[in-house]
């Protein structure tokens, strides 16, 4: 640092062109090195936790065995059988149809919610926090509360519905019915998560545009669609990359609740990906399914920057 | 800057009316917004009450009908075999520790790393941010498998630090601690390195102090999601003594066997050590965007 300060004080009066252009590379030597040292803790997690088991996914995609025996080239094996997996084909299916039931219930719920904590102005800390309570919940534990609450034969819903005169319905055990309840769980522990965060994105908004927009005579309805939805862009692009790639991964509870059943109704990828690692001796499937999986999510959230993004 | 939530109490009760982005509701809105509410915290809190009836009372009791909602009398055996039988203490150690340790740590690698990314002019700046930024979409889950085998490699199975290094490679927060960085004036920082404070000290003595409100958001949910965490602990732990609770509550239950007294016990006993952190921080958390992160 101090080099760099006696170069900087002489500067007024003799630096030449040459000597200032040297202070200028060996200044930015310096700053280079210093920044690598400020990432240095989160480039080595990074290299040993993301970026090896990234390259080591792709490798053993076109590898056979190496767990017990020597791992062994195979070439698209591997791709071709986890194409031609039916049951990669229906996990695949239950995760996207999972996220696409998952996200817009809990984004719509969370969305009101929170233009209605925006509304009052008395009691509204106990309502949030009472709101996050499901949040701080671990997945599991979510889904064994639901596991009680949905329970045929004591579960408080289908008490009401034999009082009400009906049959009981086994949630979890309805081929149709297990994969809505499990994102209807999730729907419930994620709405306080997204409260908070649209409430955040629509206190920041500014107050002016909405005093014009009411001295225009634009309505309530009018007013959200027109302004509040385009300006909560940014907070839109989060939460839609976030969610996407939080429930791809879909696995705590259908592992907790269902163990992928009834009849694989429920089995998603990452639970499938997770049996491969235990269930068959080689990995070269579990693999090219996991990979399959990153460039998944990796394209989508790619695809949803695209769209998503302020456009300059 | 992200303010504090009592500069927002403040602000709405002194402008009486809705908070600053809005405008003054008509009482119709008001009663309405009350009613839609009202709703939301019954749905997010009854599930709770279901969970504390069934953990006071004998499991066999539960399927008596009609139903008894308030347990008489009060049975405490669900939380004494809790307790006893099962080493419960050790898991909320192990989730405390392990989430605390990853969150301390995170906070200060993000924050140093957000501070390389928002204040340096280096060679590469734009290749690592790219790196960060990709990693941001790789998911955890998809790389159980290697992650496995690095870890075994490293000979860390079954320890406390197979639970707390590879949650560290989360990019996430370096964009959040960035986003609050970007935000401090240069001039503050040109006249501490004119002082002939180095970088190191700069980002402590300046940077550091504030940001403080952003890091306790930071913080709260880094925490957040490593005490949910489950999928990876299941991997990489296996005595049931080193384990962390989500998957120590999951293994109450098997297949053949449902005591649902002991289960929501269990569950119960779990909530409360996360609701009393959050509740510490909570004024801070609630209005805070985090959205601002991923901007640019």
């Amino acid at each position: 640092m101090t080099d760099v300060d006696t170069g900087l004080s002489s500067t007024q009066l003799t630096l030449s062109p040459e000597e200032h252009r040297r202070l200028r590379r060996r200044y930015r030597r310096r700053t280079t090195l210093t920044a690598y040292a400020f990432l240095g803790p989160n480039l080595l997690a990074f290299i040993a936790f993301l970026l090896i088991p990234v390259v080591w996914l792709f490798v053993s995609t076109f590898r056979t065995g190496g767990v017990l025996g020597p791992a062994e080239f195979v070439g698209l094996d591997n791709w071709r059988d986890t194409f031609a997996d039916p049951l990669a084909r229906t996990s695949i299916r239950n995760t996207v149809v999972y996220s696409a039931m998952a996200i817009p219930a809990v984004f719509i719920i969370a969305m009101v919610l929170a233009l209605a904590l925006r509304t009052i102005s008395r009691g509204s800390a106990p309502i949030r926090v009472a709101l996050y309570l499901p949040t701080l919940q671990p997945a599991v534990v979510a889904a064994f509360i639901f596991a009680f609450v949905l329970h045929p034969d004591f579960g408080v819903i289908n008490y009401a519905i034999r009082g009400l005169g009906g049959d009981p319905i086994n949630f979890l055990g309805d081929t149709s019915l297990a994969l809505p309840t499990i994102a209807g769980i999730e729907v419930w522990r994620g709405t306080g998560f997204w409260t908070m965060m649209f409430l955040a994105g629509l206190t920041a908004l500014p107050s002016e545009l909405y005093h014009a927009a009411e001295i225009d005579g634009a309505g309530a309805i009018r007013r959200f669609l027109r302004l509040t939805l385009p300006l909560l862009r940014p907070t839109f692009y989060f939460a839609v990359i976030f969610a996407t790639i939080v429930n791809l991964q879909l696995f705590d509870s259908v592992f907790a609740l269902t163990d992928g059943g009834p009849v694989n109704s429920t089995i998603s990828v990452s639970l499938y990906i997770y049996r491969s690692l235990f269930l068959f001796g080689d990995i070269g499937f579990g693999a090219t399914l996991s990979f399959l999986l990153v460039i998944t999510v990796l394209v989508l959230t790619g695809l949803q920057t695209f769209l998503l993004r302020d456009r300059k | 800057m992200p303010g504090t939530y009592e500069d927002e109490t403040r602000e709405v009760e002194s402008s009486g009316s809705a908070a600053r982005s809005g405008l003054p509701a008509s009482r119709p809105a008001i009663a309405l917004s009350y009613v839609i509410l009202l709703v939301g915290v019954a749905i997010a809190l009854v599930p709770f009450l279901y969970v504390v009836s069934t953990s006071l009372k004998e499991t066999t009791s539960l399927f008596s009908y009609p139903p008894d909602w308030i347990p008489s009398p009060i049975y405490w055996g669900n939380f004494e075999s809790l307790f006893a039988d099962h080493p419960f203490v050790w898991w909320t150690f192990n989730t405390l520790f392990v989430a605390g340790a990853v969150t301390v740590l995170k906070l200060w690698f993000d924050t140093m790393a957000g501070y390389a990314l928002a204040k340096m002019e280096f060679t590469g700046r734009r290749g690592v941010a790219l790196l960060f930024l990709l990693s941001v979409a790789i998911p955890i889950s998809a790389l159980i498998i290697p992650l496995f085998f690095v870890v075994r490699y490293l000979g860390l199975l079954n320890t406390y630090w197979a639970l707390i290094l590879p949650p560290l490679a989360n990019p996430l927060g370096i964009f959040m601690a960035r986003s609050f960085i970007v935000g401090i004036p240069d001039n503050l920082e040109d006249s501490a390195r004119l002082d002939g404070a180095s970088e190191f000290t700069i980002y402590r003595k300046i940077v550091l102090p504030l940001i403080r409100p952003g890091l306790v958001v930071l913080g709260m949910f880094t925490f957040m999601l490593q005490y949910t965490s489950f999928i990876w602990p299941l991997i990489a732990v296996q005595d049931s003594e080193r384990q962390v609770l989500a998957v120590g509550i999951s293994g109450l239950q098997s297949a053949f066997l449902q005591d649902w007294g002991l289960l929501s016990a269990a569950m119960l006993a779990a909530a409360i050590p996360i609701t009393l952190v959050f509740l510490l921080v909570q004024k801070a958390f609630v209005v805070n965007d985090l959205s601002g992160a991923l901007k640019e």
